[in-house]
């Protein structure tokens, strides 16, 4: 071989080592790649021919040299797993107070987060975006997006001005852009939404900051303020209740701020300008809420009702009515109905078996069985909240505002988390000892894999604490279909002389599997 | 770990090694025909469960031979008994590995 090639392998040679020095613990690392660099010069040395340099080496010996090189991962990987057994939570690992711990913090990280988000804080306040009962949203039943306006300010004139036994009481709103001036020289755009003056006592939303005198000026049309805009414009100064100010040309006194999160109706509006009915501007379309009598009330059987209404032109108009209850019903709805399909669709995707038989003849203890079941129940009522936090952490990552986009990720999230969650809880409680709930490990496969379809095959696990071995059969057959545990008797006790023994020997004997 | 642990063969034949005079990784491979994977590892069990121990070649011995340095490997007393009791159970160790007297004889 010429020398370029062997320079070449010895350059690989010792990036095969580097990259196996990675695993070795850091404060062991200098001396383990002293000893293999040093025993990588001597395997080389001992393959050169007399009187050739240490680059004129045969093609066999390189590949001698390279395949001792390779060994170098097994002793990394060999040190690396003696640290982690030396670690003070060592005797911890795969036992049942890791894995609660584990979820522990799970749940603590989910809930931490949650509190930081604005719009996760907003959503388990169920008071803050409670609407009234009895309360529907009138759109257009040609379109079926909701956060469309199809109802122009004429047609709403028109209902307002008849007699309804279906619904006592109507407000409109519509979200414009429109230029406000917060300051002598500052002017600034905001969406505003030109409502009936009874939308927010009809909706009975919550409004911080209420000014005394915002219902007895009757002239000046209100303006309520959203609590970002407060914050952004304002510094979250409560003295700015009172004010007035100029929101396209009219003057609006600021009587009040929307909460974070309560105003989930369609469009997002930074300001409420609350003008009497016949001073909002007509042209363009907007939306209509309506409160149900009871007669309406009887007649909703469903969210949704269909309406048919006369226009001005006294044409008959198809619409919709959807129930506001269905915005403003909160994540944890939506949290149990994950859950429930979650459920549904579990049995897809996994056994729902904890693992244990009745075909068994060992007989486990009441306590032995009573840990176990209690093991299993604590893993699911922690894995519950983790899922609801997290769902909604997801949700409103990166908005703090409701919207059926941030409802429809946490309906997502949280079929997903659970689902998959509920799959690991299972394949977990199948995987632990029944005796000492570890999770048994050092899988072995047993049987002949491939040579023939009858030579059965399978993987056993063994559990460290020496008390089961579970076999996990490859395929199934009418007479071995499921995992089974093998428990094991007092003879094998000599591998497992207690926990930190039990460790010793298994790698002291492990050698012999290399 | 007492004399009656009970080692693998790997481990008996590292051991046995060692006492005939095998003291590095790499004549501890060409002696029993182990890969440096299997030889290595089992070293480190072996001293982490102090039954040999090493320790590195004076720096100037290895200059003056214009080669690195050698970690070198011996057995502890602990070792030497546990070898003891492996070569019972393994009778035909010896025969393996002839120690350094029977080899020169």
């Amino acid at each position: 071989m010429t020398p370029a090639f062997g320079r070449v392998f010895f350059l690989f040679q010792r990036v095969l080592l580097r990259g196996a020095s990675l695993l070795v613990p850091r404060r062991q690392r200098a001396e383990w790649w002293r000893e293999w660099d040093s025993e990588r010069w001597h395997v080389r040395q001992s393959y050169v021919p007399l009187g050739a340099t240490s680059w004129q080496v045969s093609w066999q010996a390189e590949c001698a040299v390279t395949s001792f090189c390779l060994g170098a991962f097994k002793d990394a990987l060999c040190l690396r797993r003696h640290s982690r057994q030396k670690e003070p939570f060592a005797s911890l690992r795969g036992s049942a107070a890791q894995c609660i711990l584990w979820l522990v913090a799970a749940l603590a990280a989910s809930y931490a987060i949650s509190l930081l988000l604005p719009g996760v804080r907003a959503e388990n306040q169920p008071s803050r975006y409670q609407v009234n009962s009895g309360l529907i949203l009138i759109q257009d039943a040609r379109v079926h997006n909701d956060s469309v306006a199809t109802i122009p300010l004429e047609q709403y004139r028109e209902w307002k001005g008849r007699t309804q036994r279906y619904f006592d009481g109507l407000a409109f709103y519509r979200i414009n852009k429109e230029t406000v001036s917060t300051g002598v020289h500052a002017q600034v755009g905001w969406e505003v939404a030109h409502a009936s003056s009874n939308l927010f006592a009809l909706l009975g939303l919550p409004v911080r900051f209420i000014h005394p005198d915002g219902d007895a000026d009757g002239n000046m049309p209100r303006l309520i303020l959203s609590d970002e805009v407060w914050k952004g414009a304002f510094g979250g100064n409560p003295q700015i209740v009172g004010s007035v100010l100029r929101v396209g040309r009219y003057q609006a006194r600021i009587v009040g701020v929307v909460p974070n999160g309560a105003w989930r109706l369609p469009g997002k509006a930074d300001a409420w300008l609350l003008e009497p009915d016949y001073e909002i501007d007509a042209g363009g379309m907007g939306h209509v809420v309506a409160h149900l009598t009871l007669l309406g009330q009887s007649e909703m059987q469903a969210p949704h009702v269909e309406i048919t209404a006369r226009d001005p032109d006294d044409a008959e108009d198809d619409l919709w009515g959807a129930s506001l209850e269905e915005r403003t019903r909160g994540p944890w709805d939506n949290f149990l109905f994950a859950i429930f399909l979650a459920l549904l669709a579990l049995p897809a995707i996994t056994s729902v078996s904890t693992g244990e038989y009745g075909l068994s003849v060992h007989q486990p203890s009441w306590s032995g069985k009573l840990c176990r079941w209690g093991f299993l129940c604590a893993k699911l009522v922690l894995l519950l909240p983790i899922v609801y936090f997290s769902s909604l952490d997801l949700a409103y990552w990166h908005t703090a505002f409701y919207s059926l986009g941030s409802e429809y990720v946490q309906l997502v999230s949280s079929f997903s988390i659970c689902l998959f969650g509920l799959r690991w809880v299972l394949l977990d409680q199948r995987q632990r000892c029944p005796v000492c709930l570890k999770v048994v490990t050092n899988p072995a496969q047993v049987g002949q894999a491939s040579r023939t379809f009858l030579a059965w095959n399978g993987t056993e696990m063994m559990c460290l604490g020496g008390h089961t071995l579970l076999h996990v059969p490859g395929f199934s057959t009418s007479w071995f279909s499921t995992q089974r545990w093998l428990y094991l008797d007092t003879s094998w006790g000599f591998l497992f002389a207690g926990s930190g023994a039990g460790m010793k020997n298994e790698a002291i004997t492990g050698s012999s599997t290399h | 770990m007492g004399s009656d642990a009970k080692l693998s063969h790997t481990a008996a034949m590292i051991l046995q090694a060692l006492e005939a005079g095998f003291v590095y990784g790499f004549s501890i491979m060409e002696m029993t025909g182990l890969p440096s994977g299997t030889v290595y590892p089992a070293m480190r069990r072996l001293e982490r469960d102090e039954l040999i121990r090493s320790h590195w070649e004076r720096q100037s011995i290895a200059d003056a031979e214009q080669r690195p340095a050698r970690k070198y490997y011996k057995l502890t007393a602990a070792g030497k008994a546990t070898l003891e009791a492996s070569r019972r159970r393994y009778p035909l160790l010896e025969r393996l590995i002839p120690s350094e007297e029977e080899r020169t004889v």
